[in-house]
């Protein structure tokens, strides 16, 4: 489904990501984790097409996505949400999602015209689906800057869902939110799967990531340094190492 | 009504279609400080084909708009990586580089035993096209409104458009515009093709109306100003740079109890505004209350 095959992405002297292998299987949740400023943010913004890797390639069903501007992926099926909500604060909330839901489509209609000025061309049942999804049903007028934190969290990930991606990127998404928010994000995740979506989800909130993904792979200084299923890698000593340090001999 | 009234409000329109111009720029997200030249440029070629080669002011004030249309592509795309600030100066310089362009054309031909044509910075009379055709200025300013109409009439139906709000959220937040599948740099280059096509048209009014024309005319002051004017009247809806349009020269200028103090109002009139309300009186969150409540009742 998607592959990474020796991905490398330089600013300068620092390797943000170095040759660093990774393949994602269909209607997989796939965890990244690992300490901070181990290029996880990196690797989303590569795939997602806001960084261009200095090396290697990005393979999304076989095609090659990395020369592609962002917009051009997100018709090639990469979908994200962003670590700090980033919403069109002062846009009604079914536009936000109205947006992601006809860019798939609008990219590949010629004809501007109809396009720009043939109705709204959205799916109404379908963005009211979406706000049931994530619990908004029924506000669908209200700016999307005056919803509470929680409920914006809830939006980004509806968009990204809205746009129909054969592969959503989840960046952090339960940074900021508290325990029932989470197994609420966790139990929408799973949802997710059942759809067939292949999920990448990188986070920092160790319950979540061990409760959702089949496969994880842990990163440190841009290079993965441990692959495998949640109990693989809780048990791995390198993975504990990396965390915590090197146990020290202490007699 | 009187002469002056007419020259008032027929100075109204023209300027509005600059303020429209640069508040479309606003929209897209960049502060341009060089619509100016599109609105001189729309105004020197319009006056040239008229006064000189004899064309009829409609196709004149149409090829007008097409150069100032084409210099608004080639410094568009110019100037497409740019933001914020850098835009802003980068704007600033290709307008005044036009602006001094102008001041060393000299170009005259003889009609009826006299020179027309632009002559350098003593600029360009005798664009003499209403006289000829016995326009009175009541009926220019009749064209100036009918046009004026057309283009918000267009820029409504734009708004309302699918068009319109893909070119807000460029506008808004062009990382997450094109995150959401928007193809950023195409609808900011349409826009400001756009944008140079209505400073175009002002122009080429412009020039016939005062039938001379000079390039300071087309300083940076005519670019500041058009600016303020969307910011005075707020950037959710095209009417917010009329509001600032009627504020300025409807009120400030044209009633003679502020003569000699117009700047000091006007200065003072954009500060206050942009401490208390940035993005102008009628601003995107009060435009959406208002039609929110209007779909209500």
């Amino acid at each position: 489904m998607l592959k990474l095959e020796n991905l490398s992405k330089h600013f300068g002297g620092v390797r943000a990501v170095d040759d660093l292998s990774i393949e994602v299987n269909r209607g997989e949740v796939f965890g990244l984790i690992g300490p901070n400023g181990s290029g996880k943010s990196t690797i989303v913004n590569l795939i997602c097409g806001v960084y261009t890797p200095t090396a290697g390639s990005i393979r999304l069903l076989g095609n090659e996505i990395s020369g592609l501007t962002p917009n051009r992926r997100l018709v090639a099926g990469v979908a994200r949400t962003f670590q700090n909500i980033r919403l069109f604060d002062d846009m009604p909330v079914w536009k936000n999602l109205w947006v992601a839901q006809n860019s798939t489509e609008d990219a590949n209609k010629h004809n501007l015209l109809r396009r720009w000025f043939g109705g709204a061309g959205s799916d109404r049942d379908e963005i009211d689906a979406l706000l049931e999804f994530s619990g908004l049903g029924g506000r669908g007028g209200e700016l999307a800057g005056s919803l509470a934190f929680g409920e914006q969290r809830r939006l980004e990930l509806a968009r990204a869902v809205a746009a129909k991606p054969q592969l959503l990127l989840l960046d952090e998404p339960a940074a900021g939110m508290n325990f029932d928010e989470i197994k609420d994000l966790a139990k929408r995740i799973k949802g997710l799967r059942e759809q067939d979506m292949s999920i990448i989800l990188v986070e920092h909130i160790m319950e979540l990531v061990m409760g959702v993904t089949d496969r994880i792979a842990v990163l440190n200084f841009g290079g993965k340094i441990a692959e495998g299923t949640p109990d693989e890698i809780q048990k791995s000593s390198v993975v504990q190492e990396a965390y915590l340090g090197k146990p020290q001999d202490v007699a | 009504m009187s002469d002056y009234v007419v020259s008032v409000v027929s100075n109204m329109g023209m300027i509005a279609f600059i303020a429209l111009s640069a508040y479309i720029l606003l929209v897209i997200g960049e502060i341009s400080f060089g619509q100016q030249a599109y609105f001189g440029i729309g105004a020197y070629i319009s006056g040239v084909l008229t006064a000189m080669w004899g064309w009829p002011l409609w196709l004149a004030m149409v090829l007008g708009c097409a150069v100032a249309g084409s210099a608004a592509l080639i410094i568009g795309s110019l100037t497409l990586r740019l933001s914020g600030i850098y835009f802003a100066i980068a704007t600033l310089s290709f307008a005044e580089m036009i602006r001094l362009g102008l001041l060393s054309v000299h170009v005259q031909v003889e009609i009826d035993g006299e020179l027309v044509g632009p002559e350098g910075a003593e600029g360009f009379g005798d664009i003499r096209w209403i006289f000829e055709n016995d326009v009175t200025p009541f009926e220019f300013m009749t064209v100036i409104y009918v046009l004026l109409v057309g283009v918000l009439t267009i820029l409504f139906w734009v708004e309302r458009s699918r068009l319109g709000t893909v070119i807000r959220m460029v506008g808004s937040d062009p990382l997450l515009a094109q995150a959401q599948g928007i193809d950023v740099v195409f609808y900011r280059l349409l826009a400001t093709v756009f944008a140079g096509i209505i400073a175009g048209l002002g122009g080429s009014l412009y020039a016939h109306f005062a039938t001379y024309i000079e390039p300071n005319v087309f300083n940076v002051m005519l670019g500041v100003h058009s600016l303020a004017y969307g910011l005075i009247g707020g950037l959710g809806t095209a009417v917010g740079p009329l509001i600032g349009v009627g504020l300025d020269i409807g009120f400030l200028e044209g009633v003679r109890v502020f003569q000699g103090y117009r700047m000091i109002a006007f200065g003072g009139l954009v500060a206050v505004l942009l401490i208390f309300m940035p993005r102008g009186i009628l601003d995107e969150e009060r435009v959406h209350r208002i039609k929110r409540w209007l779909e209500r009742s």
